[in-house]
């Protein structure tokens, strides 16, 4: 079989996408990832020394759901839109692409929720927001890089949580809330700017110094 | 005396340092360096004889920036935490300098650039020829690194009141900070 001469990291992606429709039943278990390795045709000795554990089995999930919403969005045409747009469509993307299989998200969760998981849960959320920065053309290089993916890390929690029980045609309840969260990033963007270039153009303490040292030139 | 730090700092088969921290650390250094020039002209203004100078050396640190500003983005490596304190300490470095008098301004460039051009020698003998473009590039924000210092030299740097001691107070506190962006 082809998928023998495959390292551990190539295969991770493959089989944890065969193990999705069983996680439903089974959880993030061993018995999930045998079901899987025998939809996928993965030898079962090497499944099964695949994921040391569930919170592994998780962490490659969220890599893969990273991985196919940036995939989707490089293919999108997403030059002509703009930066809230990118954002938005983002997030539409990422809860759409995870819509087949909410059941193994919501397990997913759970598993991130235990307190030994905290860390991993911090590093997936962060690693999640930044791809979809990176997706949208972020280029900031400032302290900014970090506030973004902040704030983005915490408008994505809130509508993972609503869209996990969204019952609405095709998510129109979530591409809704989507919107909503949206626009309260963007009032306190908008507040925010009103403070921002206020102390510019005033004395400056480094000039008056200057002037006091300097008073020839 | 360097060299020979080198060789104690890296034993053989210890991990040296990643691209992506090695990118970091320049960045967060050529932001600093560009925020001390910024204090230095902000204390000096436009006419003091020095402040031509001082912009010209501020405009070759600026071109550095924007080059490790869009290899950051290029290889998705995330920039150094500590940007808002480098802003206000480099600012505040500059100023600083500069009210003690232009000679000392001159030395902490001149204390600044050294320990920029050790640092970037230590990162083209740690690449060594496995990233020949980020090499070269490098080699040649070095060699301005190298002129401005000398520039800071001609300028009486040396004679400034107090200088060994400047001198040592400025390069164990660029040390430092580049120790620490290294790894925030």
């Amino acid at each position: 079989m082809e998928t023998q001469d495959l390292t551990l990291d190539e295969l991770r992606p493959r089989l944890v996408r065969a193990m999705l429709p069983h996680v439903a039943f089974d959880g993030w278990t061993p018995n999930a990832v045998a079901a899987g390795a025998l939809d996928a045709g993965i030898d079962p000795d090497i499944a099964a020394i695949t994921f040391e554990s569930p919170a592994a089995m998780v962490e490659a999930y969220i890599a893969m759901a990273d991985a196919d919403m940036l995939a989707a969005l490089e293919t999108a045409n997403i030059g002509a839109l703009k930066v809230r747009e990118r954002i938005t469509l983002a997030l539409r993307t990422r809860l759409d692409q995870a819509a087949p299989h909410r059941e193994a998200v919501r397990r997913a969760l759970a598993v991130l929720a235990l307190p030994a998981n905290l860390p991993l849960a911090a590093k997936t959320l962060w690693h999640t927001a930044d791809t979809m920065w990176r997706a949208a053309g972020d280029t900031a290089t400032d302290f900014n890089h970090y506030t973004k993916r902040m704030t983005l890390g915490a408008v994505y929690s809130a509508c993972l949580l609503y869209w996990l029980d969204d019952d609405s045609e095709d998510g129109a309840a979530t591409h809704a809330f989507i919107d909503r969260r949206i626009d309260n990033v963007m009032r306190f963007e908008k507040f925010k700017g009103q403070f921002k270039g206020r102390g510019e153009g005033g004395p400056s303490l480094a000039r008056f110094l200057g002037r006091l040292r300097y008073p020839a030139v | 005396m360097a060299a020979t730090e080198t060789a104690l700092n890296h034993l053989p088969g210890d991990r040296r340092d990643s691209v992506a921290s090695m990118l970091r650390v320049d960045l967060a250094g050529e932001f600093g360096a560009s925020r001390i020039y910024a204090g230095q002209l902000a204390v000096l203004g436009n006419r003091h004889p020095a402040a031509a100078e001082i912009a010209r050396m501020q405009q070759q640190e600026q071109r550095h920036l924007d080059w490790f500003d869009a290899e950051l983005v290029k290889r998705r490596v995330r920039p150094t935490a500590l940007q808002p304190f480098w802003n206000v300490a480099g600012f505040a470095l500059g100023a600083a300098t500069a009210l003690l008098g232009p000679r000392a301004a001159m030395a902490c460039t001149v204390a600044v650039e050294t320990e920029i051009d050790r640092h970037y020698q230590e990162q083209r003998d740690a690449l060594a020829g496995s990233e020949p473009e980020l090499e070269a590039t490098i080699a040649e924000f070095q060699a301005e690194e190298v002129e401005h210092r000398d520039t800071a030299l001609a300028h009486g740097a040396e004679s400034t009141p107090g200088y060994p001691l400047l001198s040592a107070i400025i390069r164990a506190g660029c040390r430092t900070a580049i120790a620490a962006a290294r790894r925030v």
